[in-house]
This record gives C-alpha cells, sequence and structure tokens, in this order.
C-alpha cells in the first residue's frame, strides 16, 4: 500500500539577525495568545446534515477508485462500500467467507476450480441484472490491465493470457473460476475476498472504455457496483461524495451519503470532529487521542490492524549483516516496550511474528525484549565489532521517532545507526535494488489469508521474484517449499500448523524483526450507531451507520 | 524584499522605455518581443523544472504502484508514464504536447492536469485576491499614515503588525485563528471552502465559490463561502499586510523629505494635501509594484495555508505531485503560476508605465 507523506514547507522567510532579535517578542506574544485560546470550554456547537455523514481525514494518497488498480488505503477502504465481491470476509472474523453476490459455492472434486451460483436478484445500481458476464469482465480486465495489485489474482497462476480460459459462463446464473496455481479452493475464496475481486457493471463500464483500457480511465473517478453506495462526485485532494445505493442487493444504507473530506492536517481534524462538524475523524495522532479522551460528545474506536511493523535487514549489505549472529543480536536491541507505550500510546503493541493478531495461527507470544547486555555477548561471540550501519526511514511519523528509540538502543552494543530520512517510493527503490543497509518496514496483508504474509517473508528461492525475503537479500529454499505446501494444505487444522511452524523458524533466526502490530484509532461523533471497521485496511463499512 | 522590489522598478523603467506604451507606432514590435520573452521564460522554467523533477530521489512509479506489486506491473506503469525513453525524449514529447495545448495526465489523481488545475488554481486565486484587496488596502492606509505620524503610535503600531506578519509562521497563526474564532468564539466556520451542506449540492460553473454561491440564489451558500473565506484570507492579509506596510511607510517617508514637499507646505498645503496630492502620485509605481509582488506570491499557492485551512489550492496541489514524482501535474502546476506570474508582472508594468510620471518633478 503506497503511503503519502505530508510536508511541511519551512515557514522561515528570511533568517537575518533583526528575525533573531524579534524572536524573544514573538515568543512572548506567541505564549499570550496562546494562552489566552486554551482556556477551557468551547463546547460543540455545530451539527451535521442529517442523513450525511461527514468522514474528515486526508484522501491525498487516492489514486485510482477503479478495484482493479485502486490500492491506497482511501480507495480500499471505499470498495466495501462501492462493489461487493463474489465472496465477503466477515466483519468481526475476517477469516470466515461468507456470500455476497455469489449465494453459494461447489468446488470441484480435482479442487482446481469453483462454480458459483450468483445470488438470484442482484442487480447493480445502474439497474442491471449480476451476470456471469460481468464476474468474466471484472476478473479478466483486472488481471490484463496489470495494475498495482493484480498480483493478488496472478496467485492463482492468472495472467493475460490464460486468464480468459479460467473464469467462465456455465449458465444465466452460474459461473466457474478455475486456477492453474498449486493451491486449493480455501486459498482460491481468500483471493476473491481482495477488493481487486470487487464485481464491476459490464454493461455500464463498456461504453465508457476507450483505447483497450477496459473503462479504467472512467472508473478512476466513477463507480459501477452494486454495494450500498455511488460515488457521486470525486475531486482529488477535495473529498469524495457517496450516495445510497436503494436497491444494494444487501440492503439499503440507512444514510442518504456519506462525505469523505480532504483535511490533510491533523489538528484541524481534530477541531472539526470536537466542533462536531464531522462525525468521524481518521488519522490523528496519539497524543491528540489522548486529548480526546473523555471529552464530552466524542468516543475513541479502537480497532485492531493486521498491519505489523518490523525491522528488515539486508543479508547482502556487509559480512555482519549477513551473520545470523547480528540478527539475532538485534532482536534484543530494541525497546519493543518502550515503543508501543511511550512513542505509540495505544496505536500499536507489541507483535514479534509475520501473522498478526486475528490471522489463523498467528503466534502471540513475545520471546525478545530490550536486553542489552545478551546482545553484547551474542555481537562479541561472533567477533563482530562496534560499526556504523546505514538506515534509510521513512521521513514521517512514527518511524523517524520509532528509528531513534532503535538509534539510542543499538549504540548501547557499539552499533551506530546512520538514520537517513527519504520519501516512502526512495525507501522502497532502496529495498528493491538492495541499496541499504537496514531499514524500518511495514507490512498489510493483501488479502485475507495467511499466504499473502508467508509468500512475502518465506518466499525467495532464487531472487526471481520480488518479496521481502528477497529484499532481504534472504535465499531460503527449504522455507520456500514449507510455504507452498502450506498453501497447499486443504485441512484447515494442518495449515495453520504450518503456519504456526513456519513463523517459529522466521521468529528465530531470520533477518526481520517483528515488533510490533498497528492498531487504528477513528474518533466517533456520540451519537454516532452502526459504524464498523475490521482486521484488515479494506475492511470500513458505511451501510449500517446511523446519527 | 526590498531589493527586488527596486530591482523591479528599475526592470519597469526600463521596460516602460520598451514598450513605449505611449505611441502607437511600434506596438506590433512590442507585443511581438513581449510574447517572445515570455515564452522564452516558460521555456526555461518548464526546462528547470523537468530536471529537477528528474533529480529528485522520488520513484514516481514505486510511488503508483506501491511496493508490492509484481515487476511486470512496475515495468507496464514505467512504460504507461513514458519513463523508458531517454530524457531528451521525454522532454520533447512533453512540449509538443503543451503546444497543442495538452497538459497531461497526473498520475497523483488519475485526472487530466489541465482539470485539476483549473479547479485548484481558481481555489487560490479566489483565496489570494480577497487576501491581497484586505492586505493592500489595510497595508496602505497603514503605512501611508505611519509615515506620515512618523514616530507616533500608529507608526508603533504599524511596526508591530507588520513584525508579527512577517516572523508568526504562517501555519501556526492559521492554527490559532482556527482555535479561537472557530473553536472557542464560533465566529468563523471551520477549514474547507463551504458548509458541506452546499460543497457538493451546488454545481460549480466558474469554479469560484463566491460566484458560484452568489449564482446559485442561495442565501446561505453565499454567506458559507463569505464565513469560510474569511481566516484564511485574514492569515494571508496579514502576511501581504507586512511587506505592504513597511515598503509603503518607507516610500512615502523617502518623499516627505522632498524639496518640492517642502514647496508644497511653504505654499500652505496642510499634511493630508501633501500626502494625497503631491507625494502620492510620486509613489505610485513602487507601491503598485510592492502590491503585486505581494499578490504574485501569494498566487504560488500558500501551502501552509491551505493545509491548515483544508483549501483544496495550487499550493497543495503542487506540493502532494512533488511528492508522488508526478511529473505532468508539476509542470502544469508550474506553468500555470508561472505564466500568472508574468502576466501579473507585465500588468503591472503597463500600470506604472502609464501612471508613473510623477506630478512635481
Amino acid at each position: 500500500m503506497s503511503v503519502s507523506s505530508s510536508l511541511s514547507r519551512s515557514p522561515d522567510r528570511h533568517g537575518s539577525l533583526a528575525a533573531l532579535r524579534r524572536m524573544g517578542l514573538t515568543v512572548a506574544l506567541m505564549s499570550a495568545v496562546a494562552a489566552a485560546v486554551l482556556m477551557p470550554g468551547g463546547a460543540a456547537r455545530a451539527a451535521t446534515p442529517p442523513g450525511v455523514l461527514v468522514v474528515a481525514q486526508s484522501i491525498d494518497d487516492a489514486v485510482s477508485f477503479d478495484p482493479a488498480e485502486g490500492f491506497e488505503l482511501t480507495t480500499v477502504q471505499t470498495f466495501n462500500n462501492v462493489y461487493q465481491r463474489l465472496v465477503q470476509s466477515n466483519r468481526d472474523d475476517g477469516t470466515r467467507i461468507e456470500p455476497a453476490l455469489a449465494a453459494s459455492w461447489q468446488p470441484a472434486a480435482d479442487g482446481k476450480s469453483l462454480t458459483f451460483t450468483l445470488a438470484p436478484g442482484a442487480r447493480f445500481a445502474s439497474g442491471h441484472p449480476v451476470r456471469p458476464e460481468d464476474v468474466i469482465f471484472s476478473l479478466t480486465r483486472a488481471v490484463k490491465l496489470n495494475k498495482a495489485p493484480a498480483f493478488i489474482l496472478n496467485e492463482l497462476g492468472w495472467s493475460a493470457d490464460n486468464v480468459d480460459q479460467a473464469v467462465t459462463r456455465v449458465d444465466d446464473n452460474h459461473v466457474k473460476i478455475a486456477w492453474s496455481a498449486d493451491v486449493g479452493p480455501a486459498f482460491a475464496l481468500a483471493i476473491l475476498t481482495a477488493p481487486i475481486a470487487s464485481i464491476v457493471d459490464e454493461a455500464a463500464v463498456t461504453p465508457q472504455a476507450s483505447g483497450g483500457d477496459f473503462g479504467n480511465a472512467w472508473l478512476k473517478s466513477h463507480s459501477a457496483g452494486s454495494g450500498a453506495f455511488t460515488i457521486t462526485t470525486y475531486a482529488p485532494h477535495e473529498a469524495l461524495v457517496l450516495d445510497a445505493n436503494a436497491s444494494a442487493p444487501g440492503g439499503a444504507p440507512k444514510l442518504h451519503s456519506v462525505i469523505l473530506r480532504n483535511v490533510p492536517d491533523s489538528a484541524a481534524r481534530r477541531l472539526l470532529i470536537e466542533q462536531g462538524d464531522a462525525d468521524i475523524a481518521r488519522g490523528l495522532g496519539s497524543d491528540q487521542i489522548a486529548a480526546l479522551k473523555g471529552e464530552a460528545g466524542v468516543k475513541v474506536l479502537a480497532v485492531p490492524s493486521a498491519r505489523t511493523d518490523y525491522l528488515l535487514i539486508n543479508t547482502k549489505a556487509n559480512a555482519t549483516l549477513g551473520n545470523p549472529a547480528f540478527w539475532e543480536a538485534a532482536r534484543y536491541l530494541i525497546d519493543y516496550q518502550g515503543i508501543a507505550t511511550n512513542l505509540l500510546g495505544g496505536q500499536a503493541q507489541v507483535h514479534q511474528a509475520f501473522l498478526p493478531v486475528g490471522f489463523p495461527g498467528a503466534l502471540k507470544d513475545t520471546p525478545f525484549k530490550l536486553d542489552i547486555a545478551k546482545a553484547r555477548k551474542i555481537l562479541a561471540d561472533a567477533k563482530i565489532g562496534p560499526t556504523t550501519i546505514a538506515f534509510p526511514v521513512f521521513n514521517e511519523a512514527p518511524f523517524l521517532q520509532i528509528a531513534q528509540s532503535l538509534q539510542a538502543t543499538f549504540a548501547q552494543a557499539g552499533l551506530t545507526l546512520d538514520i537517513q530520512p527519504g520519501v516512502a517510493s526512495d525507501i522502497y527503490a532502496k529495498g528493491r535494488s538492495g541499496n541499504y543497509a537496514i531499514t524500518l518496514r511495514y507490512w498489510i496483508p493483501d488479502y485475507f489469508d495467511p499466504h499473502s504474509n508467508a509468500s512475502a517473508f518465506a518466499i525467495n528461492r532464487d531472487n526471481s521474484h520480488n518479496t521481502v525475503a528477497r529484499q532481504a537479500g534472504w535465499v531460503i529454499p527449504e522455507l520456500s517449499d514449507e510455504t507452498a505446501a502450506a498453501v497447499k494444505e486443504q485441512d484447515p487444522a494442518k495449515r495453520t500448523a504450518l503456519y504456526e511452524a513456519l513463523q517459529h523458524k522466521i521468529q528465530a533466526r531470520s533477518p526481520y524483526v517483528f515488533m510490533l502490530q498497528g492498531s487504528e484509532q477513528v474518533v466517533l461523533r456520540d451519537g454516532l450507531k452502526g459504524y464498523a471497521q475490521g482486521l484488515n485496511s479494506d475492511q470500513v463499512y458505511y451501510d449500517q451507520v446511523e446519527k | 524584499m526590498l531589493n527586488t522590489a527596486s530591482e523591479t522598478s528599475s526592470t519597469i523603467r526600463v521596460a516602460s522605455r520598451w514598450f513605449g506604451f505611449s505611441r502607437w507606432r511600434g506596438a506590433g514590435t512590442a507585443v511581438v518581443r513581449w510574447l517572445g520573452s515570455v515564452a522564452l521564460t516558460l521555456f526555461g522554467l518548464v526546462l528547470v523544472t523537468f530536471a529537477m523533477t528528474r533529480l529528485s530521489p522520488v520513484d514516481p512509479v514505486l510511488q503508483l504502484v506501491g511496493d508490492h506489486a509484481s515487476a511486470s506491473t512496475y515495468a507496464a506503469a514505467r512504460l504507461e508514464l513514458g519513463l523508458d525513453r531517454p530524457l531528451a525524449v521525454q522532454f520533447g514529447r512533453y512540449l509538443v504536447r503543451v503546444g497543442h495545448g495538452d497538459l497531461g495526465q497526473a498520475s497523483s489523481t488519475g485526472q487530466p492536469v489541465a482539470a485539476d488545475i483549473a479547479r485548484t488554481f481558481s481555489a487560490t486565486l479566489e483565496l489570494a485576491t480577497v487576501a491581497i484587496v484586505i492586505g493592500a488596502a489595510s497595508g496602505l492606509a497603514l503605512g501611508i499614515i505611519a509615515a506620515m505620524r512618523s514616530g507616533g503610535i500608529i507608526d508603533a503600531a504599524a511596526r508591530i503588525v507588520s513584525l508579527v506578519g512577517y516572523s508568526i509562521p504562517i501555519f501556526w497563526l492559521g492554527l490559532l485563528f482556527l482555535l479561537l474564532f472557530y473553536a472557542r468564539l464560533h465566529w468563523a466556520p471551520g477549514p474547507g471552502r463551504l458548509d458541506v451542506l452546499y460543497q457538493y449540492t451546488l454545481r460549480p460553473v466558474t469554479g469560484f465559490a463566491l460566484i458560484d454561491t452568489a449564482l446559485s440564489g442561495t442565501a446561505g451558500a453565499f454567506r458559507s463561502a463569505v464565513a469560510h473565506l474569511v481566516l484564511p484570507a485574514l492569515v494571508l492579509a496579514l502576511y501581504a499586510l507586512a511587506g505592504i506596510t513597511r515598503l509603503s511607510r518607507g516610500a512615502v517617508l523617502e518623499q516627505l523629505g522632498q524639496e518640492y514637499v517642502l514647496t508644497a507646505r511653504a505654499k500652505g498645503a496642510g499634511p493630508w494635501r501633501v500626502v494625497f496630492v503631491h507625494v502620492l502620485p510620486n509613489v505610485t509605481g513602487p507601491l503598485l509594484t510592492i502590491v503585486a509582488l505581494a499578490y504574485a506570491s501569494l498566487l504560488e499557492g500558500a501551502v501552509l495555508t491551505e493545509t491548515v485551512f483544508a483549501w483544496p489550492g495550487i499550493g497543495r496541489y503542487l506540493t502532494v505531485a512533488l511528492f508522488a514524482g508526478d511529473t505532468a501535474a508539476i509542470l502544469g502546476a508550474t506553468l500555470t503560476i508561472g505564466s500568472a506570474f508574468i502576466l501579473l508582472n507585465s500588468l503591472t508594468d503597463l500600470a506604472v508605465a502609464r501612471t508613473g510620471r510623477g506630478r512635481d518633478r
């Protein structure tokens, strides 16, 4: 998921000595005004219009509202409200797969295809019925367009050349989905819960297509789905307006519109929610959340997230970083609890395995804690002396703060971390080209299945595919085989056991140090009911919201 | 700013001679020359901006597809953005497209750059215009009175106001204004351009909230547009006012020491007559230049003010595009701002050339 970076240009317009002399006066003046302003009081007085939900957040990251392309937080959080898939993850327990546009499904005897029965009477917001042709159009265009999330469907072995044979019409209300990859139906179903598997209205999109783009240019800012809402207005960097779809197969929503307002400054978002000019505010800092807790009129909802934060070590950077003793020592040089409690205040918990809690088989134990003496001993035994390590880090909160904490603790073992702040795409590029020593990264699963994470961290046979293991330069044929076996396994209990074993191995010895699992804090107005948000990043639901 | 102002006024003197506005003879040549110099300036601007986007560490492809994307997706996106071609070819193609009036597609918004700019620049233009009207009116008044009562209470007040306008970080002032006038006193509405009640129900015609709401005939909508403009416009006006006050005070004060002022006084002219009839016509040029420069800097889009007040202007658009490595959007926004700057400068030159002849000298 790409990260939008906010920035601030230096407000200092002139750096003369005169400015320094003025500073004393200015500071005094500023504090006086600030004191006057910060006096308690100022209760909410505004209210958003009835039936309209106003969400204050940043939507600067949004690139495309086409489910075949959108892969940013803002867009994936919209897809569940605008589109439906054949099947969906349960809101509370994402591992449970439920019918959506498909009423039922039947795996073939060979376990390499599924036949779906479409829900009778299901219609798109346009009024068009949902047909097998729509399923075929949606899935094949997503593969052929080959945009950011296409790799999710590629997991089924689909490519532009073979996807037309893989998704076929059986009759008026049955569609067959087959795959060539060595995976079972349970995994295929999990893939079909991803936003990219959203079903779009072929009859509405095709007339908008131009130059063989399958309607991609049009769908970037329009919708053609069967979800609870439709996109009525999208002004980039300004707002996304959703209107209720009264004929939604899942039932008409309780609101008549949802407005996602772009409020790029988090302090302004806080003011809006406090004053009642917004019903929901996202992306507030932990200090702002702390200030809002206990305030009348608002409540803070803490939602566990599937995001994991980890330290990534480039084993090819030099002999020290390729030494497993260094990987082990690093595990004892992190102040996990201090970072979670003091730096992130409720926005993350200590977590030390690659599957987030909430995924089947996730390890909950935390065997590592800050232990400088132990780390020193490990380093001394491995004859690793004091050294300087280049450490590119995302130039934004909370990564820089976490990096500073690591810098302080690593220094106590003679390891100097040279923090190099950079924009996200630059850090990613460094990861891909292997041009870094260690870096801080996070991982958000792309679909609700352990393989989404396992395939990133535990597959790298020959550096041929862009996995996290490849970015670490860590060639692991045996673990890759185990991962392949796990995704193939049809028995749920056995499959879970395989992922537990994989996590134990990677926890004990790997160039990754898992540190935290995220927790999202969303601020709601008191009177708001029915808002639901799940573990995975796309699981945001406005259809049941009432004011 | 003082240096720039005096440089500009000397450019203006050269320009007015060069253009020969007072005569019709040679006007055609002057226009051709002017267009030529505008084209050259814009070309240089685009060239430098293009080079800078290529030097930046941002990877536009990764920014677009994210780190999870497959190698084939990455390659396809790179191809689509035209990044596989040599830099000179990329630049040439861009120029050809711009020549045909096509600013291209913004990768960071998925929309045509021209549409994005039409929306964001009108938001900035509206805010900057209101701010400069407030800033120039109050700044000139304050500056002139401060010069007349040099050393007095108003002079001290002018000094403090311009000092405050200069030294206080603009985002901090914006937040403080919101906290005080929106959250505590409830005099002003919160961040944004309009109440949500109107913002997405009114069809944008001109892109200017004030005009669109006035055209809509909904009284509440127009009131809401005005109310939302007040705080950000005041913040920017204070910033503009700081410079305008100082420079206009200096300009008037300098003239007050001239011999023609003494002569006028000797003839019995009162202080107001001296300033308005004798001094002001002599300082119109510099004053116009000062105001135009302040206006031009507001038109660049005040990114921090736009951020704090959730104002969807061109400053934020350009900034987000910069961080996304979105070359088409960066170049389009730079061209727009550059053109506005040049146009404003030329208009000022023209105005100064027409009014700049002193009365008493």
